[in-house]
Parts: structure tokens; sequence; C-alpha cells
């Protein structure tokens, strides 16, 4: 099951997006979830599309293996889009018994619906096209300037490498550990909810003793190595922004115009004159 | 200066809770390690020589005394960075102490945090990778290597420090013997380039390549010496609970028996070349005078087998593109009452095959027959399975959770459906039989134990099953010498009062050729051999092409066939060995 959400995984390419520094990616990830609550109507949001099926096309990441992401929060999508449905007073289309759609709230659940649509799919090509431990320096260099009023953006980052590197370790001692108690006969699968839940101690209690372990050993590693935070440490792979980064971040700059341009409504105006 | 390390009456005390006294776990030690000098420090678990390897590296600190590296005292704060990029350290567990999800990154943790420039960085971590021929999977993540390529890769960290320096505290504990080799030649040629090392092990082989040997006690030095030195005193080791390496027990054994050899005998090379300037050859007398060792155990045949595996085969992630057969049509049948030895090198197939063995993976083909029940069929209830067949995996006592030790050995037992009573009476017996008080230890966490103890208590965990069959997948993996042989001693205790047929997966042939009286040897998911544990170690050739060594005392006949002297190929045991030796120097004389 773990195994199926893609939400946060990464796929292994070698494209122009994979490519482009971690940094670069945030910030136009960033940009690009505020054009989202900056557009206001529908047709806004066709541009928006076009641009996003343009970089999933550069980065060469299968759709169905985006589209797979959306599953996990399939039911989400599905909820937002019937509430907006039937809530929104309006113009009746069709009545069934005391629900009501109107005009109005039909318009308002396909938009909230793409809305959210577009939201995931933008906010996990981010991970997919970018190797987790380049998201977190980005992160950890983005946060930087915040450091000053005491945001611990390098510990954050550490937090978040050591979380990417434990998270096969400790799945595969689940694994082991499960498969020790079953030996022993535990059961896992069968009985009510209560019954299941207490049978998943024999699993926890050792899997966190393993994790303190864990814990405690690297602790005590990273120290002997001389690891003492983030004042004087220097880093092997510096990141720089290359050619292709400055082309982005004029990508972005365009985009923002566009999308501003669209929301103030200077695309009807333009149609018109022309 | 010529001293790496000067440590100068070193007392380290921790401090007990429910106790008034601290308990000393380095107890007055006075040792100075020479610059480019290789040794190696040995101990039982508990001996004190991990808190003393990490007061070296000032992540603890004297409660007496002192200790210089490079002549800075580690209590001295502003020197704190200094003396541990002089002296780096390298621990047991390849898996903890790994910091980043690739490789090169890893290495480059510790040169980043000395603040060095990133060129600079870039330059050490590949020429550390070099060092440890671990360049070509500079891009991989740790969690894909093998245990003894994470152990190279954390010396390698170390070694992109540029240390004096290197302290490893039992690297090689939780390696196979392919890892263990690999990370030893390393550490060798380190001390060749240069670099002193400290090595930390229960491994007396290991001792035996340094110059300087320190045996430690409860805290104290007891021996301290070069190797011959040391394993002069033999009797007093073994009466430590340590090992010492096998020509130099077999050449102890033959002193007492009034043969003189020299005590500079510390490998079976040296002892094989002694024995072989003054054996008289041919001496193939000796081979029809005595009846090979196993010959009672192997001629036994049962009509109906315990086990009975058929064309088993098992793939791993079938259908994707990343398939693997993980084991390819393997046959064997077990006798009842049998002791059987599974060996074969790490990926081989062995935890597979055992854990298809009691059910918790399913085959893709092929039968398995246990005591005339197809466990492979549809309709069999798991339960029934495992009231039949215990499984003991690497590490039990990882498993363990209860409160106490009573309530964790019932864990099974209740499992299987029995009533509280019947369970309670099964605890009693089980905890018997791995040779614990009961009344002791029956309402103690289990997490307050001994690493020895809480591997006795978790295999009570599974005996309390009443198993017909017990599979034990490496049970004495990262235990002392004491620890490792009374664990032994103690499942040939259970396979004969309880009269249950044992599957034991080792590394170790020279356990497998004293124990075991079939042996099934696996290599890439097949079964390479099969037979009395004479018939696979006199193939020894095969063996090696396998990656498998043999048992130390067959090694020591292969040495001997080697320099021209002809010697049965039965001799598997140290007392057979001792046996042939004796002869082939009294004719000599």
């Amino acid at each position: 099951m773990i195994r199926d959400i893609t939400l946060g995984q990464y796929y292994p390419g070698d494209s122009w997006i994979h490519r482009l520094d971690a940094r670069i990616k945030i910030i136009w990830t960033f940009a690009y979830i505020i054009s989202l609550f900056v557009i206001r109507d529908f047709w806004g949001y066709i541009p928006v599309s076009l641009t996003l099926a343009l970089i999933i096309g550069v980065s060469g990441v299968p759709l169905k293996f985006i589209l797979k992401g959306l599953k996990p929060i399939f039911l989400i999508i599905v909820f937002t889009f019937t509430i907006n449905m039937f809530m929104t007073k309006g113009t009746p289309l069709l009545t069934l018994g005391f629900l009501t759609i109107s005009r109005e709230g039909l318009y308002n659940a396909l938009f909230m619906g793409s809305r959210l649509v577009l939201l995931i799919i933008g906010s996990s090509l981010l991970t997919l096209a970018t190797k987790p431990i380049n998201l977190t320096d980005g992160i950890e260099k983005l946060l930087s300037p915040a450091q000053k009023i005491g945001v611990p953006a390098h510990e954050l980052a550490m937090m978040m490498t050591i979380a990417l590197r434990f998270i096969p370790t400790l799945l595969e001692e689940t694994d082991k550990i499960m498969k020790a108690q079953m030996a022993r006969g535990a059961d896992f699968e069968s009985g009510n909810l209560i019954n299941r839940a207490k049978s998943l101690i024999p699993l926890l209690v050792p899997l966190f003793i393993s994790a303190f372990r864990i814990a405690q050993d690297l602790a005590m590693a990273m120290e002997a190595r001389c690891y003492r935070g983030g004042s004087h440490r220097t880093r092997m792979n510096g990141m720089k922004l290359k050619k292709k980064d400055a082309a982005a971040s004029a990508l972005i700059v365009l985009y923002l115009v566009m999308i501003i341009a669209q929301a103030q409504g200077l695309f009807h105006w333009l149609i018109r004159f022309l | 200066m010529n001293e790496m390390i000067k440590i100068d009456d070193l007392v380290y005390q921790y401090r007990r809770e429910d106790q008034l006294e601290p308990l000393y776990a380095v107890n007055h030690v006075s040792i100075d390690v020479e610059r480019g000098s290789f040794t190696v420090i040995i101990g039982k678990n508990g001996s004190g020589k991990s808190t003393l390897a990490k007061n070296i590296n000032a992540l603890l600190l004297p409660s007496g005394g002192a200790i210089y590296v490079k002549g800075y005292n580690t209590a001295d704060e502003t020197k704190l960075w200094e003396i541990r990029q002089a002296a780096g350290m390298v621990f047991q567990n390849p898996d903890n102490q790994l910091v980043s999800t690739i490789v090169e990154d890893d290495v480059a943790f510790g040169p980043e945090n000395l603040g060095i420039e990133p060129g600079e960085i870039r330059q050490r971590v590949d020429d550390s990778l070099y060092a440890v021929n671990m360049y070509e999977e500079r891009k991989k993540a740790p969690h894909l290597l093998s245990g003894g390529q994470k152990q190279r890769i954390a010396i390698a960290g170390v070694i992109a420090m540029r240390p004096e320096c290197i302290i490893l505290d039992e690297p090689t504990a939780m390696l196979d013997p392919h890892g263990r080799a690999e990370v030893m030649e390393i550490i060798e040629k380190l001390n060749r380039e240069g670099i002193t090392i400290l090595l930390i092990t229960h491994f007396m082989d290991e001792a035996a390549r340094a110059d300087r040997v320190i045996i430690m006690e409860q805290g104290r030095v007891t021996l301290d010496g070069t190797p011959e030195e040391v394993y002069g005193h033999a009797e007093e080791i073994k009466q430590l609970g340590l090992d010492v390496p096998f020509a130099v027990d077999v050449a102890h054994r033959l002193r007492k028996r009034g043969i003189e050899i020299p005590g500079s005998i510390i490998r079976s090379e040296e002892f094989a070349d002694y024995i072989a300037e003054r054996a008289i050859k041919p001496l193939s007398i000796v081979k029809e005078v005595r009846q090979p060792n196993n010959a009672n155990t192997a001629a036994r045949t049962d009509e109906n087998p315990v086990i009975e595996v058929k064309n088993l085969t098992h793939i791993y992630s079938e259908g994707m593109p990343y398939e693997s057969a993980a084991i390819k049509d393997i046959s064997f049948r077990i006798e009842r009452g049998s002791f059987v030895g599974i060996i074969g090198h790490t990926g081989s197939g062995k935890s597979t095959l055992i854990q298809h063995l009691n059910g918790l993976l399913k085959a893709k083909s092929g039968s398995i027959v246990i005591n005339d029940i197809d466990i492979t069929a549809k309709d069999i209830s798991m339960r029934e399975i495992r009231r039949k067949i215990g499984l003991v995996f690497q590490y039990p006592e990882y498993q363990l959770f209860e409160e106490t030790v009573h309530k964790d050995v019932a864990f099974g037992p209740l499992n299987l459906g029995l009533t509280q009573e019947e369970a309670d009476n099964r605890v009693v017996e089980a905890i018997k039989l791995v040779g614990l008080n009961y009344e002791e230890i029956a309402q103690r966490s289990p997490f307050e134990l001994s690493g020895g103890q809480k591997r006795r208590v978790a295999i009570a965990g599974v005996i309390a099953m009443k198993p017909q069959i017990l599979i034990l997948d490496e049970p004495t993996a990262g235990l002392d010498p004491k620890a490792h042989a009374d664990i032994l001693k103690m499942i040939e205790t259970i396979h004969i009062a309880e009269n249950i047929s044992i599957l034991l997966v080792s590394h170790n042939m020279g356990d497998v050729a004293r124990l075991a009286d079939k042996v099934l040897v696996l290599d890439r998911g097949q079964l390479a051999m099969m037979g009395t544990p004479t018939e696979v170690f006199s193939n020894a050739d095969r063996l090696e092409t396998l990656g498998l060594g043999l048992p130390p005392a067959a090694e020591l006949m292969k040495a001997l066939r080697y320099r021209g002297i002809e010697v049965p190929h039965d001799i598997l045991k140290i007392d057979s060995a001792e046996e042939e030796l004796h002869l082939l120097i009294q004719n000599r004389k």
C-alpha cells in the first residue's frame, strides 16, 4: 500500500526540468500555487493547464504516473466537487428531490475541482522531478536568510535528509519484525478494528525501540564526524545557478505577468481591442 | 612525541540510578598507542573496550586520569575538533552511521563539517572512495549496499577527514565472512599506508594480523603484547570466555601432550609449514587406521522424512521488469531428528528458503511436505504450520516487546490458542530450556537484560510453541565468543532433550561441521551441494568457487595437503585434527 502513493515520490530522469536548480523549482512551484488562487474564473485555468502540460511534457514523467498520485486524494476532490455543486445558490438547472443544482453551483464545482487537481499535480511535479536531497538543500538555502530571525533552516534540512535516509531502513525493519511476529503466531490481518489495533503492539514497540537505537547510534556517529550544526559547514556540491536557471526564472516572471494580466481582465480587454 | 594516543590511568564510571556504587566500565587503564601501529583490543561484551574507544574520540570524557590524542588532552574542549579529526571513528552497525541518501554525499559529511573548501572536498571524497574500492557505487543509495560495502563507506567517510588514526569499534561484528574479509583488507591497507589503527573486535583471527593485542576484562587490561606473546596465554584467554585462533588452540593441545611447538605459530599457514618441514612423507597409513567421524549419523535414513521439499521455486516481484528468481527448483528431504546446516553466502536464497518452510512466503511452484502435510496446499491453516515449525530470525532480540520476560515468551503459545495456564507452563519450561533461571528473570523487563540473555529469551519465545522443527537464522550473529558458544550449546541441548529437528543457517563453517549431520549449500537460489559435512567439506575447490570457506580444521588439513602431506578428508573438528597432527609428528620421531 505504501508503495502506491506517488505523492512526494521522485521519478528518476535527466530532463531539463530535472536538472534545474532546486531553488528555482521551489520558487516556481510557489508562484504556480499563488497563481491558482489569484485566478478568479474557470477560463483562466486554461493557460495554466497548458503551461502545466508543457512542463510535464518536458519533464518526461509519464502522465499515468502523475495521475496515480491523485488517487489518495480522490475522495477529497469528489467531496469538494459535490459540496460546491449543491450548496451554491443561483439559477436552478436541475432539481433532484430537495437537492438543487444551480448553474452557478456547477460552475463553482468545476472551478474548485480543477483548482484542486491543478494544485496537486503541480506541486507533486516538484518532488517528482527533483532529487529529495536537492530539495532539502534548496529549502535550506531558501530559508537561510530567515535564520537571522531564528528559523532553524539547517536543522530542518538535516532532519529531512535523515528522514529520507532512514525511511527505507525502517520499512525493512518493519517487514522483518512483522515476519518474526507472524512466525510467533501473530495475526495482523483478521479481527475487528480494536483487535487489529491491539495486534499492532508487537510490531510498534520493537519498531520504536529500533528507531530510538538508530537515533542514538546516528547521533554518536555524527558527533564523531565533527558535526556541530550548520555554522562552519561547507558543502561539496554548492548550489550554483546556471544559464538554464536564469531562463527558467525569466519564464516564471513571464508566467506571473500573464496570470496577473489575465486576472485583471487585461486579456478580455486585449481581445476586444483586436 | 612517538605516541599517537596516550591513555594515562583512565577511569570511566557510569552512574547507576538504583545503586549507590557506580559501575567502573574502565578501571585504571594505561595504554600508549604508537604512531603507525596496528593495535587490537579484545574483550567480552561489557569488558569496557567500547567505552574506552569512545573516550579516545572525546565522545565520553574520563571520570579519572586523562587521554592525549596527538598530545591534545581530550578534556580540552577547544581541541575537540582537532581530536575528532585526527582520530576518526567507525562504529559497529553499518546501517546506523551513514547520514546521507547518496554515498558520495555521505563521505563528504565529515569534511563539510570541518569547513573544507568544496573543490578540496570533491578531491578527498573521490580519493577516499577509491581507497575503499567503492568509487563505482558513489551515486548509489546506502540502503541498497551490502553490509560490508556500507562499512567501507563509513571508513571512507572517516578517511575523507584525513585522520592520522582510525578507531574501529567492532566494525565486522554484523558482517558475513565476505564483508568481513573486505573490511579487514581495507583496514590492513590503510595501516600499511601509515594510518594508526585501533581495532576493537571479538574475532581472534583479526587480532592475529595486528602487531599488538590488548585483552580487556572488567574494565582492566589483563594481557598486552604481540599476538605471539598474548597467545602464549591460551589457557588464560579461554578462561576469560574468549577464543584463540584455531592454530594456537591445536598447538596448545599438542603441547599439553608433550609435543614441542614454538609459540610463534599463530596462523594455520605457519603451522602447516612447521609440520611439513618435520613430517615424513607419505603418511597414508594414518588414513586406514581411523574411522570417518560422521559415518554413524550419515548412514541414517528415515522412511518418512520430517520435511520434504520438491522443486520449490520463488520469484520476487513477479511480472515486474526487475523480477528475479530468489530460489529455483530446490528439492531435498530432511530426516526426523536430524541437525541440518544451511550454508551459502549472503543473497544465495537461504532466508527465502527458510521463510517458505514456515509459510511466511508462498511458493511460486513446487511443494513442501512437513510431517505428511503439504503446507503449500491452499486450505492449510497457518496456525497449524507455525505449531509445527519454529523460526528464529537473525537478531531475534529485536522482536521483544512485552513488559516482562514471562509475557513475552507467552506471546507465541497464546497465539496458538492455548489457555493461560497451559501457556504459563510452557513459558516456565522454555525459559529453563534456554538455560535461564525462571524465578530470577520472569518478572523482569526483557529490555534490561544483557545481549546474550535477550537472545535466549527471544529463542524461548519460539521454543514455547513446541515446534517439531526449529529453524535458526544465524542465532549467534553479533555475539561475543562466550555467548556464541553458550547459544550453540543450548541449541544442542534442545536438539537432544526435546528431539527437535534443527535447521541452522550459519556462516560459521566450524559450527556447521561440528554440529550438523547434513549440510545444504545454496548458491544463487539453487541447491549447489548436499550431503554429510565430510562429503561437503571435502570438496574444498567447489566451495571456494561458491565463495565459501572451510571449517578451520579442514583449512589446516588443506594447507598440509598443499604441502604434499597426505591427510584424510574427514577431519573437520579440532579433536580429530589434534589426533591427526599428533600421529603426524610422532611418526617423524
